[in-house]
């Protein structure tokens, strides 16, 4: 403070640009992108429509399903994927708690949101993650933009989101899955990289084509890593729900949303708690699932 | 309250007459800037002027209604919350004031919080027959859902405000789901600003909760519905703004108390700027005319408290002694 008294103001005022230039030109950006949003407004609404028609109708089928049905669908999957009764038994028992508490319907809608954006940001995921193992360029290209999408603030495009879809399922997803794709995409290309030289050379040995190489030999070897990457997009898709209700997506983050605006906390714990118990119930499921899938045990994250 | 008030303004007209110059320290101050448009400029206008006026440190701590007011009902932090709608903290606001922790001081909205149902203007001008919220329920073909086209929706306030429960009151009361209106839950604020933003940008229609004065409001031309109906104060607190009322009638809804609230501490510690905490308020218009410029010319809050102190001194310099006036515009 006192320093700057006797200096020259160029040393302690950085030379920014002036307020209104910098106002002028977020203006042209704003109103630009105001623009783009009112020529394309109808052709935006027609792309996402499907996407749109699909999320309402998972919902409603997950919602709409007598729980027995539902309750018991799980249960199967839970069990065929884990081949464990403790799991099988534990999520019996969370499931039935989470009911008990009123919030089976909003567990439901949380349901089927994670459900989509999980599979969407593995399908997108995975491709995108063996692009980069396999060439050096796209990763360099790619990881910067990885950085961006984990740290981004989520709001700062969830405005322009808002005002190009509306509110509803569709940014909600948007927003989901830009924060819950990183991992998957880094371990995929991670775990493929870091498949021993030699086994490769064996593979090259025997005349192996690429592709045989990367469904024979890479993916199999890398699956641990692959499967911790799905186990992150997941906890992270979860994670999410909270920030993607601020967009008007319903569930279990809506009321942990109105618990923490009137401070309930006795309400904000019980739908916390209710998203940790789906998560644990999709965390042990898929690792036990990814276990099984390979013959070579590695060390598994858990 | 009025007759305190015109003792405080009469009293601060004795104390700034007599001529015994501010010269009490003031020390620091916290203040709450709220995260919405007009309640952040007044915290950076009370910022200035307490600041240049009065000699006072002040900082500035982000806020949102409820947190801010735990805080200060529990921590006496922050010292100072310059517009704060009072109406969703009624009774543990009235319980802090009779236990002396909070000072509820000057209406910083002298017409107070205006809030309805509101439609886009050039809805109303193509439909000159919408003047009513019951007339706007008979066209669901004009107000399509945002994620069902063949249902049309009235946007509800954020989770978590009070507004939710009386506005699903009043849709319910309204019989609103027969005519095949949706209560869409638009989830914050932003996402309740983003659907009316996206609203104007299609040209589409839009029905739903919103409260004046806000920069949305300056920016959008919006109108808002009347019910048709008196507000009525007893229905409203039976049952109006009760969760899941069962039997709930239409109603108006009340002009909300828009209060300056301050904490014991600083009424001890910023003694001298009491008066003019006690004194300052602004009307909706020209809050509305700041939010304007500031949306218009992209400014921050601290932007649009020195384009207000600028262009509205025959206001402002009402509110403090002319010495301290002086002060203020030297800074400027």
């Amino acid at each position: 403070m006192a320093l700057c008294d006797y200096m020259p103001a160029l040393l302690c005022r950085f030379p920014a640009l002036s307020d209104s230039t910098i106002r002028v030109g977020r203006k042209a950006i704003d109103d630009g992108f105001k623009g783009l949003v009112r020529s394309y407004a109808s052709i935006i609404d027609a792309a996402v429509q499907p996407l749109q028609t699909f999320l309402n109708f998972l919902e409603r089928l997950f919602v709409g399903s007598p729980w027995p049905i539902t309750l018991a669908l799980m249960l199967t999957i839970v069990y065929f994927g884990s081949r464990d009764l403790k799991v099988t038994i534990g999520t019996a028992f969370a499931m039935f708690f989470i009911g008990l508490f009123g919030l089976w319907n909003d567990a439901m809608v949380t349901l089927a949101m994670t459900t989509v954006c999980t599979i969407f940001a593995v399908l997108l995921g995975m491709p995108i993650g063996i692009l980069m193992s396999r060439f050096d360029r796209v990763q360099s290209f790619v990881n910067p933009i990885l950085d961006v999408m984990q740290t981004m603030p989520s709001f700062v495009y969830l405005i322009p989101v808002v005002m190009i879809f509306g509110i509803g399922k569709v940014p909600g997803m948007i927003a989901v899955v830009i924060y819950a794709i990183p991992p998957m995409i880094r371990l995929t290309n991670l775990g493929i990289r870091l498949v021993d030289k030699e086994v490769l050379e064996a593979a090259d040995a025997f005349g192996s084509s690429s592709w045989q190489k990367l469904r024979n030999v890479q993916f199999p070897l890398a699956l641990p890593t692959i499967m911790a990457g799905i186990n992150q997009t997941i906890m992270m898709s979860l994670a999410m729900v909270v920030v993607a209700s601020m967009v008007g997506v319903g569930g279990l983050g809506k009321n942990v949303l109105g618990a923490i605006n009137n401070q309930f906390f006795t309400v904000g714990f019980l739908n916390g708690f209710a998203l940790v118990a789906i998560a644990i119930i999709f965390d042990r499921t898929s690792q036990a699932y990814g276990k099984r899938l390979q013959k070579h045990s590695e060390v598994v994250h858990g | 309250m009025e007759k305190l008030l015109a003792a405080t303004i009469l009293a601060a007209g004795l104390y700034a007459g007599s001529g015994s110059a501010q010269a009490a320290d003031c020390g620091s101050v916290s203040i709450a800037e709220m995260n919405w448009a007009s309640a952040g400029v007044a915290a950076q206008v009370d910022k200035f002027i307490l600041e240049n006026g009065y000699g006072c440190t002040v900082n500035l701590v982000t806020g949102d209604t409820m947190p801010t007011f735990a805080s200060m009902n529990e921590k006496a932090e922050p010292d100072l919350a310059p517009e704060f709608w009072v109406d969703s903290v009624r009774t543990a606001l009235d319980a802090a004031i009779a236990e002396g922790r909070l000072i509820q001081a000057a209406p910083l909205l002298s017409e107070g919080g205006v809030q309805g149902w509101w439609i886009p203007k050039f809805l109303a001008d193509a439909h000159p027959d919408i003047k009513t919220v019951q007339d706007a329920l008979k066209h669901p073909d004009l107000f399509p859902a945002p994620e069902d086209p063949k249902r049309a929706a009235v946007y509800n306030c954020p989770p978590g405000w009070n507004c939710q429960i009386s506005t699903a009151n009043l849709y319910k009361a309204l019989g609103a789901d027969k005519l095949g209106f949706d209560l869409v839950d638009t989830g914050s604020a932003a996402g309740l600003d983003g659907s009316i933003a996206n609203a104007f940008e299609k040209k589409i229609g839009w029905l739903g909760y919103y409260w004046a004065p806000t920069a949305i409001l300056g920016k959008y031309d919006m109108i808002k519905l009347p019910f048709g109906v008196e507000h009525d104060k007893k229905e409203w607190d039976a049952c109006t703004a009760i969760p899941d009322c069962p039997n709930p009638k239409l109603n108006g809804y009340p002009v909300a108390g828009v209060y300056t609230i301050a904490t014991k501490a600083f009424t001890e510690k910023a003694g001298v700027a009491m008066d003019y905490v006690k004194t300052r308020k602004w009307d909706n218009q020209t809050v509305s005319k700041v939010l304007a410029w500031m949306s218009e010319n992209q400014g921050t809050n601290e932007d649009a408290a020195k384009y207000f102190l600028q262009s509205y001194p025959d206001l402002w310099t009402t509110w403090v002694s002319p010495e301290v006036a002086e002060k203020v515009k030297a800074a400027l």
